[in-house]
């Protein structure tokens, strides 16, 4: 008895170790400190890039936040809970084409009205398809769920290019821009700090959210489903609830890429953007938020830098760096700095490690 | 009455092609547990071998003979370099297919431009019924595909070659006690299917011209099929991709083809949902 008892304390102490080890550089001090240098970082390149970058560059670096921002509802899909959503741009397109339509019929585009409009469109398709899709008396199959939502974001495709009232094959050209009163949001560094504030507010929440014990369940759920479902989560609940929230955000995301570029079209509905957002979190590295956005960062940022010399081999050289990742890095770039407990994340405090040693001495001491 | 006979004749050639490209796609599936979507590719990389074929001056069957040799060659080479490191993950498998297939349809895509090549129909001209006239080529298809089903369904079910693949892929453990070198039937088995996706797409390309989206627009067609008729059996993709091509080509008949479209995907994903395991349960041929 007294081997086991005093096996287990030895057991912890190793796997912290373990963790402290493979974040590399963090051996002195806490693994938990590279996350917010990390994300301290992003967040000051952010705010300096418009004085830094020319127009015409703005203008790009505020198409990135937007997919960022959109990369970030993969992730907490993906990376958080383990659904497999191939269906992304679904609730990102549909809430596009929703803003779309409300400024070219109704005329309003009151950004405290679009914005809400296009979360509350998102969410609704999300909550429709995740719950058809997710919810029932036998808990759907992970390959169920990606082909399911593939096939939703293909059909909808289809269905936007052979409907007139959403313009066809063209979409719809130009939108009027986003207003507040008078002032009209056009491309440029305004709109890039509206976008920029709004994904930092997402990204805090996002991040209370996955820090929460909401949150560790679903990182559990990933892991290990079966055992969370034995603990007592209803699973499928918790996953349904993930993947609506995780529609209303890319459905925000959606709704800002429609009023900035100014026209949707039936691309940003179907396979080719929903496959995007996977490229993006699976580089950055899925299961960490700042991941995501690093992900879509560097995969946009590299292809509009590419693209002058080498438009053609751009793809080839995507998919070749995407398969590497896939083989050798699966948790992503990110992985490269960050631990795999910091990755998952803790609740409650942490103990320290003088007093782990206290622990193992009065146990020892009988 | 002709007119409904050109209709059939319509729906049963559609529901054939789907048939022979789901046939790679299905086996791969129900005896690896692998959703491979590079088959798409696979079947536009058969395309594009009877393309070169074509522009090389050469007869068109050539090429359509070559195609699924030279694709089941690269689908044995992808399995024993990447493939087989992700057999305990099938979602990890779908998204490294799906990287391979970015990097052959690109690469595709560069060889022959953003157009739309035509290739000839080896067999042209059109069989004549009375008054009703059928495209010769679309027959030939639809014989084709009779034979390679009833081909690989004999190779599985009465071949000792069959009968190895499947021991390996029920039980992988008593396969190699039994002195079956499983790593070589994997192989096979996904250089089979992959030639498979070569044939169809050599076989398709003069109906459908050269484009390189081509497998794109089957892969989530077939992927449907596959799961309507059951992940598991040979049989059950087969009968999936019947029921998948008939409806697909059928609803448009009958109703605006923007519904039809949306709705053969919603009437498929709710079927799935209410029955998970398909038209045809169970293992085995």
């Amino acid at each position: 008895m007294g081997a086991v008892k005093q096996a287990i304390p030895a057991a912890i102490g190793g796997e912290a170790d373990v963790a402290m080890d493979s974040s590399g550089t963090a051996k002195q001090t806490s693994p938990r400190e590279i996350l917010p240098i990390v994300e301290g970082v992003v967040l000051v390149a952010a705010l300096l890039a418009p004085l830094l970058l020319q127009d015409y560059l703005t203008v790009f670096a505020t198409r990135v936040i937007i997919l960022a921002l959109f990369a970030l509802s993969f992730d907490l899909v993906w990376g958080y809970a383990g659904i497999m959503s191939f269906g992304q741009a679904l609730f990102f397109g549909s809430a596009g084409y929703g803003v779309a339509l409300l400024a070219r019929d109704l005329d309003i585009t009151n950004i405290f009205l679009v914005l809400p409009a296009g979360t509350i469109i998102g969410l609704t398709f999300a909550l429709l398809l995740g719950g058809f899709l997710l919810l029932g008396r036998h808990p759907s199959s992970v390959i169920f769920v990606s082909l399911g939502t593939l096939t939703g974001s293909y059909a909808a495709d289809r269905l936007a290019r052979g409907w007139y009232y959403l313009g066809g094959q063209n979409g719809i050209p130009s939108i009027a821009p986003m207003s507040l009163g008078s002032y009209e949001f056009t491309e440029g560094p305004a709109f890039y700090y509206l976008v920029l504030g709004i994904l930092v507010v997402v990204y805090l929440l996002c991040r209370f959210l996955v820090r929460s014990q909401f949150g560790l369940a679903l990182a559990g759920l990933r892991e290990n489903e079966q055992r969370i479902a034995f603990f007592g989560y209803k699973a499928q609940h918790l996953k349904a609830i993930i993947f609506t929230i995780g529609g209303a955000v890319a459905g925000l995301a959606g709704s800002l890429y429609a009023f900035h570029e100014g026209f949707v079209w039936p691309n940003m509905v179907g396979v080719v953007v929903s496959t995007q957002v996977v490229l993006y979190v699976l580089f950055g590295g899925s299961g960490t938020l700042i991941g995501a956005v690093i992900g879509a960062v560097i995969v946009e940022g590299v292809s509009f830098w590419l693209s002058d010399n080498y438009r053609d081999i751009w793809p080839i050289i995507l998919g070749l760096l995407l398969l590497l990742v896939i083989l050798f890095r699966p948790l992503g770039l990110i992985s490269f700095v960050l631990g795999e407990r910091e990755r998952v994340g803790s609740f409650g405090a942490r103990p320290k490690e003088n007093v782990k040693e206290n622990v193992k001495e009065k146990r020892n001491a009988p | 009455m002709a007119n409904a006979f050109v209709a059939a004749f319509e729906i049963l050639s559609f529901g054939a092609i789907i048939v022979l490209i789901v046939l790679g796609l299905g086996i791969i599936a129900s005896m690896m547990g692998i959703f491979n979507f590079a088959q798409g590719e696979f079947v536009l990389l058969g395309a594009y071998i009877t393309y070169l074929a074509y522009a090389k001056g050469l007869p068109i069957w050539t090429g359509m003979v070559a195609a699924p040799f030279v694709v089941g060659a690269l689908g044995f080479v992808l399995e024993a370099l990447i493939i087989r490191r992700f057999y305990a993950a099938p979602i990890v498998a779908m998204l490294g297919t799906y990287a391979l297939g970015l990097i052959i349809r690109e690469s595709v895509r560069g060889l022959i431009g953003g157009f739309y090549l035509t290739v000839p129909e080896p067999i042209g001209g059109s069989i004549d019924i009375g008054a009703m006239h059928i495209s010769a080529w679309r027959f030939t298809i639809i014989v084709i595909t009779l034979l390679v089903m009833a081909g690989c369904y004999l190779l599985l079910s009465r071949t000792s070659f069959g009968l190895r693949m499947r021991a390996t892929l029920e039980n992988p453990s008593l396969a190699r006690a039994s002195g079956i070198s499983t790593p070589l039937m994997y192989g096979a088995t996904f250089a089979f299917g992959s030639a498979l996706a070569g044939l169809a797409g050599a076989l398709i390309v003069p109906v459908f011209s050269l484009y390189a989206d081509l497998g794109l627009r089957f892969l989530i067609q077939g992927f449907v099929a596959v799961m309507v008729g059951g992940v598991g059996s040979f049989i059950g993709p087969v009968a999936g991709a019947g029921v998948i091509g008939t409806l697909s080509a059928a609803l448009p008949w009958i109703m605006a083809p923007v519904v039809a479209d949306v709705l053969v995907f919603v009437l498929a994903i709710a079927f799935i949902k209410f029955r998970p395991q398909g038209l045809i349960a169970g293992k085995g041929v």
